[in-house]
């Protein structure tokens, strides 16, 4: 019998069915002449099937956690703001810009910043931090998640008016997506806002 | 929303300001990477704040997140990490949570094995000592070790998810399967399987 030169790397690559076809029946030519990988592959793949079996008897299926997503939003509302630099901060602000003028001419675009950036700089500070990274720390987790609950209508409305803007053209798409916003804002001002935007769309369509 | 909607363009809704694209990638991953931290840690309440620790984490750092893999690895990314500094920190306590009595059953159980071949063990209790032997293992071999076996992925995907060199990642499964290997030796010198 040939001196064997295989390596446990190359033998687990079998086990794991890792090797490619011609070094797997190459392989397996090899087993057949060698006691030594035969029980190296026998061992390894009994490890496997025992472990197999332990495992499948712990988690037959996996029953997840109930109202993950609520947990999640409630831990987003409550974590610190995160801070981030005020160049961070513009080209943020100038990319969210961007997207709602997204097939407008440069010049309109420029323009439009620079009346918001005006008047925005008299109502107050344009260049907080967005929306979801400014929660008042001062307020009780529930106003936080009410808190929340609005800037996240509010986000999915300007989703809303920018998908408008791209497709013009599709009208059901908006409705739908407007219908949803509303229903998501039901109690708030912003169902009257939504209400308002679909009365819009039935006119313009 | 639409199951054809890949998860790559979920994450560009979400990046202009889509919550529900959010929503949609935590409903198709939260079983998945629940089920593999519950595998990891053994503790329905600890894979529970792990698996909120994930989704956190992604959500605060998907905006800025540029997809050079797959979002369901970097998925696992951030749960195989979290997961390794669990295993860290609790390195010096029992990985397995057991009651008094239990531990006391465990114990005699183990001694059953070494001292008396002929004793069968009950499945429950054979099943248990198995994965107290994988839970032994070190909290990379047990991470490499996991995601091979039971997360679907080829070595390639392992050694992408955990940041290491495919060479690496065999090293781990090789001493992982051999320690295994070793503890489990008493249970085949006694019981035909
Ligand atoms: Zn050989």
């Amino acid at each position: 019998m040939p001196k064997c030169n295989i390596s446990e790397a190359h033998v687990i690559d079998y086990v794991y069915g890792e090797l490619e076809q011609t070094q797997t029946s190459d392989f397996e030519n090899h087993l057949t002449t060698c006691n030594k990988c035969t029980r190296m592959v026998a061992g390894y793949n009994r490890v496997l099937r025992t472990v197999d079996e332990a495992e499948n008897e712990f988690m037959p299926h996996v029953i997840v956690p109930r109202n993950l997503e609520t947990k999640l939003y409630k831990r987003l509302a409550d974590a610190q703001p995160e801070k981030t630099s005020l160049l961070t901060r513009l080209s943020n602000y100038f990319a969210k810009l961007h997207l709602v003028m997204h097939e407008q001419k440069i010049a309109s675009v420029c323009i439009f910043s620079l009346a918001v950036i005006v008047v925005a700089f008299f109502v107050g500070n344009p260049f907080r931090p967005t929306a979801d990274l400014t929660l008042n720390r001062t307020n009780s987790a529930n106003a936080r998640i009410e808190q929340y609950r609005h800037q996240d209508i509010q986000r999915n409305f300007e989703d809303v008016l920018r998908k408008k803007h791209l497709r013009n053209t599709d009208s059901w798409d908006t409705v739908s997506h407007l219908n949803r916003v509303k229903d998501q804002a039901q109690g708030t001002d912003w169902a009257n806002i939504a209400n308002n935007q679909l009365k819009r769309v039935h006119s313009e369509f | 929303m639409d199951k054809m909607i890949d998860d790559e363009m979920l994450v560009a809704q979400f990046k202009s300001g889509s919550q529900r694209a959010f929503d949609e990638l935590m409903k198709r991953y939260q079983r998945k990477i629940f089920g593999y931290l519950l595998r990891s840690v053994r503790n329905y309440e600890d894979a529970e704040e792990l698996t909120l620790e994930v989704f956190f984490k992604a959500y605060r750092a998907l905006g800025s997140w540029e997809p050079k893999a797959k979002f369901s690895t970097w998925l696992y990314t951030i749960a195989s990490n979290l997961s390794i500094d669990y295993h860290r920190a609790k390195a010096r306590q029992p990985v397995y949570i057991l009651e008094d009595e239990e531990a006391i059953e465990t114990k005699l159980v183990a001694t059953d094995i070494s001292s008396n071949p002929e004793k069968q063990l009950e499945d429950k209790e054979r099943g248990r000592l198995i994965r107290e032997a994988v839970d032994e293992l070190s909290a990379k071999q047990k991470t490499v070790f996991m995601l091979a076996r039971y997360e679907g992925m080829q070595i390639k995907e392992v050694a992408e998810t955990l940041g290491m060199a495919e060479g690496t990642v065999k090293i781990h499964l090789h001493r992982a399967i051999k320690k295994l290997q070793t503890l489990l030796r008493p249970l085949w010198e006694n019981n035909e399987i």
